[in-house]
């Protein structure tokens, strides 16, 4: 349970609200009907979950929990895309699925999450999302860790965040059951909202690992000026600031700040696919001019919606030009630097890429 | 759709499939399969859309798992949609649909098929090699677990 009772009305949360800068939106108020009224508001369906409204609040009022709690079994406003990836998730609810069959040789498994069903429904987006799998993996083989790929149902994760709770209970009961039959002990992600499952809201006994936390030790001599977008699930969520930074400036790289960084970061503006509409398109907007004010030459995230959604815009007509810089994920971006994959690789990573 | 409204003929299992037609050829073609008697199971329920681009990936991913056994995308032939191109960008969405439902064993389930207004035949011909095929297949495994 969410601890609003103790809510006194003071309304920082709602100053700092990146979606009041655009809309209507006020996390106080949402608190106001619901222990006021009991009322259900429409705010609890605009929210983003970014995370910025806690950590201001003097009450320290669990906002995302009863955000999470609110929407609970309830007709969303609106999910992006029609909802194919709440329904993807779904259907693989409904089936049995596969369980490993045997232990894995490898201690460490690596998820690769949703990139798979990314590239497949996100196409317009022109964005390999394979190729971020790809290359995670080999840069832990690079490592010496010859991870064991899960092949796992989707985490949960946005269904969670839309309010299907029942759904979210299916996806993890087979999730634990696979993780627990392949007998591995670390979990290693690239995404940052399976990061942020796994180790939240799995209780899964075992080490869960962000790519990121890794990849200091490459040993990489890069010469480039990157700037770093925080995710929300991996910088407010889960309190990881330092180690993506530390994977950049580890092999050389030299991050230029954006204005707003770290605990401060200004949300992509379209988490766990529940909106897309004018209001997220303009923090789209607001983050990607702080990136450019910057001068960097790429943006580097590690979320891979925060990816589709930055380079979403970039296909965009009146912002083809406006941003030069390249938007990639942190392990692509690191393996790059071994030289270009090679066709075949890239070939199977974007196998789904139609020729328009 | 309704995962009970099945269509039960005596006792043995008939598939459930959903088809979305076009409005210029392929429910022009259905049409004219009717009015030339020409014979197919009834084991189709035609939905009419203004073109096979307008089947988003979620309305057959929601068929499917409301227990559809299959589904059926029929649009007019390359190069003759009304939209200019809507067919082809039907054709992308469907195969990438498809791809993504290969990897819960559920590909098979669905066809993206060309019918233009005057293959009455075709229709017919289409919906009963589709019936069959699903009957090997057998019933969707989304009704199997529930029970």
């Amino acid at each position: 349970m969410s601890n609003v009772q103790s809510c006194y009305q003071c309304g920082k949360c709602t100053s700092i609200c990146p979606m009041r800068r655009v809309s209507k939106t006020s996390p106080r108020s949402s608190i106001y009907n619901a222990n006021v009224y009991g009322l259900e508001s429409k705010d609890i369906w605009t929210c983003l979950t970014c995370g910025l409204c806690p950590q201001e609040c003097p009450q320290q009022v669990d906002f995302l929990n009863f955000i999470r709690e609110e929407r609970q079994g309830k007709q969303p406003l609106d999910i992006a895309h029609l909802g194919v990836f709440t329904e993807l998730a779904n259907l693989s609810s409904k089936l049995n699925g596969n369980i490993a069959d045997k232990p894995a040789d490898s201690k460490i498994g690596f998820f690769p999450g949703c990139v798979d069903s990314l590239d497949l429904f996100l196409h317009d987006v022109k964005t390999n999302f394979g190729e971020i799998t790809t290359s995670s993996v080999k840069l832990l083989d690079k490592l010496g860790m010859k991870p064991q790929l899960l092949n796992m149902k989707c985490c949960g994760h946005d269904v969670l965040w839309q309010g299907k709770k029942d759904i979210f209970d299916a996806l993890k009961a087979h999730n634990k059951k696979y993780i627990k039959e392949s007998g591995i002990d670390t979990l290693v992600t690239s995404c940052a909202e399976c990061y942020r499952t796994f180790s939240k809201d799995y209780d899964l006994g075992i080490k869960v690992v962000h790519i990121s936390e890794l990849l200091d030790k490459l040993g990489l001599k890069i010469d480039a000026d990157v700037t770093f977008h925080d995710p929300c699930r991996l910088g407010r969520h889960m309190g990881m600031y330092d180690a993506p930074r530390k994977a950049l400036t580890a092999n050389g790289v030299r991050i230029k700040e954006m204005e707003h960084s770290r605990e401060n970061a200004l949300c992509c503006g379209v988490s766990n696919f529940m909106n897309c509409n004018e209001q997220t398109k303009a923090l789209r907007i607001a983050r990607m001019n702080e990136a450019r004010a910057t001068g960097a030459k790429t943006l580097i995230t590690t979320c891979s919606k925060c990816l589709a959604h930055f380079n979403c815009l970039k296909t965009e007509k009146d912002a083809v030009n406006k941003y030069d810089f390249d938007i990639v994920d942190l392990s692509v971006f690191l393996a790059r630097q071994f030289g270009e994959p090679a066709k075949k690789e890239q070939a199977s990573a974007g196998s789904s890429k139609p020729e328009v | 759709m309704n995962a009970e409204a099945q269509t039960p003929i005596g006792d043995a299992w008939e598939p459930n499939i959903l088809a979305f037609c076009c409005n210029w050829c392929s429910y022009a073609g259905a049409d004219l399969a009717g009015v030339s008697r020409f014979q197919y199971p009834p084991t189709v329920k035609i939905l009419r859309v203004m073109c096979s681009s307008r089947v988003e990936p979620a309305f057959i991913l929601k068929a499917l798992k409301d227990g559809a056994d299959g589904v059926l995308v029929a649009g007019c032939h390359i190069g003759d949609c009304h939209y200019i191109d809507g067919n082809k960008n039907a054709e992308i969405r469907i195969n990438n649909t498809k791809k993504a439902l290969g990897k819960l064993g559920f590909d098979k389930r669905l066809r993206l098929e060309w019918i233009s207004a005057s293959e009455g035949l075709r229709f017919s011909e289409v919906i009963r090699d589709f019936t069959e095929e699903i009957k090997k297949l057998g019933q969707n495994p989304v009704k199997e677990v529930k029970k």
